[in-house]
């Protein structure tokens, strides 16, 4: 019990210390870069959600460094994780915290993949999901097959991967499709090989 | 007590920043410390395979002391190898080291224009070093 509470208490002194800029300013920019993206690629989601995941890639794989970095000047040992637990609760209420400053819990974990359950996100704090009208039919883009928050599966995805981890990961459930909670599924694959040392094993 | 060289190895054992600290650090080309770098990669790896007691995965050389150098490394969880030499008796190298890390963290990654595991050549992060030595008194 005390070491998720270590964790949690690591999470808020991270958020403590991290620059934070305006909520308003950062929902509104990722509506504005939806919107690009939708414009760039004519409306088609699949490619849209696609895309988004790839930019959060990008981010993912930077991520990780920063916030093992600053929780070592900051004093805050992370311990190696020695399971997949450990290392969802670290996503969950280190990485959310300290980068969104949002509360996350981890659940379904089997030995192989986890949830992670956002009640709230900074990210649609302004956002509606159009519907679709009834004489257009099926000529519009599907909006519910937007994700629209699917940055985050790129982020924890590029994050795994630098830390040896392959993993897949997919939005299940979004508020803006009508469920009471976001939830983000992520799959282990594989765990990679530590670099160079396979050089060097003893035959 | 100074610092005398800073270099940086990615995860595939490519030297990725050198810079040298004091005017006392030794002369070397490029080439040598490109040289330098990948060998210190393999030694940590081989280090880590040899060593009797086999810890946590970031096994690897973390500190060298001889009588002309002291030489500190610090291995990231994602790979890469932050590597600081000194004149022996230099104190705080964990702590430069990790620093450092930040430093790299807030300039390097942050800077759109940099890749991964290429060489790093931000004007912000060479002041960030900069104010780091300053800070722990590079006399």
């Amino acid at each position: 019990m005390s070491k998720s509470a270590n964790i949690a208490a690591a999470g808020h002194a991270l958020w403590a210390n991290t620059p934070k800029v305006n909520t308003e300013l950062f929902a509104l920019t990722y509506g504005s870069l939806i919107t690009e993206i939708l414009r760039d690629y004519d409306q088609d989601i699949s490619e849209v959600n696609v895309q988004l995941e790839r930019i959060g890639h990008s981010i993912g794989v930077r991520c990780v460094d920063e916030l093992l970095a600053k929780s070592e000047v900051n004093g805050i040992n992370i311990p190696m994780c020695r399971d997949l637990r450990e290392t969802a609760e670290v996503i969950a209420k280190i990485g959310f915290r300290m980068f969104l400053g949002v509360n996350c819990d981890v659940g379904k974990l089997t030995d192989k993949s986890f949830s992670l359950y956002l009640s709230e996100n900074p990210l649609n704090i302004f956002v509606e999901l159009p519907s679709m009208s009834e004489d257009e039919g099926g000529s519009g883009p599907d909006w519910n097959q937007l994700k629209y928050s699917n940055i985050y599966c790129g982020v924890i995805r590029g994050a795994l991967e630098q830390v040896n981890l392959k993993v897949e990961c997919s939005f299940v459930r979004d508020v803006l499709r009508g469920d009471e909670v976001n939830e983000i599924r992520v799959n282990v694959k594989e765990v990679l090989a530590e670099g160079a040392g396979e050089d060097y094993h003893e035959e | 007590m100074a610092f005398l060289d800073l270099f940086i190895v990615n995860k595939s054992g490519g030297l990725i920043h050198h810079r040298s600290l004091s005017e006392k650090a030794p002369q070397i080309g490029t080439n040598e410390w490109l040289r330098i770098g990948s060998t210190f990669h393999s030694l940590h790896a081989i280090a880590a395979e040899a060593s009797p007691v086999r810890g946590k995965i970031d096994d690897g050389i973390e500190l060298i002391e001889s009588e002309g150098l002291v030489l500190c490394c610090f291995q990231t969880r994602t790979g890469i190898k932050f590597v600081l030499t000194a004149e022996p008796g230099t104190g705080y190298l964990q702590k430069v080291l990790k620093e450092i890390y930040v430093a790299y963290t807030d300039c390097a990654l942050k800077d759109p224009f940099y890749e991964l595991e290429m060489p790093i050549r931000c004007e912000l992060f060479t002041q960030a070093v900069n104010d780091v030595m300053s800070r722990f008194g590079n006399r």
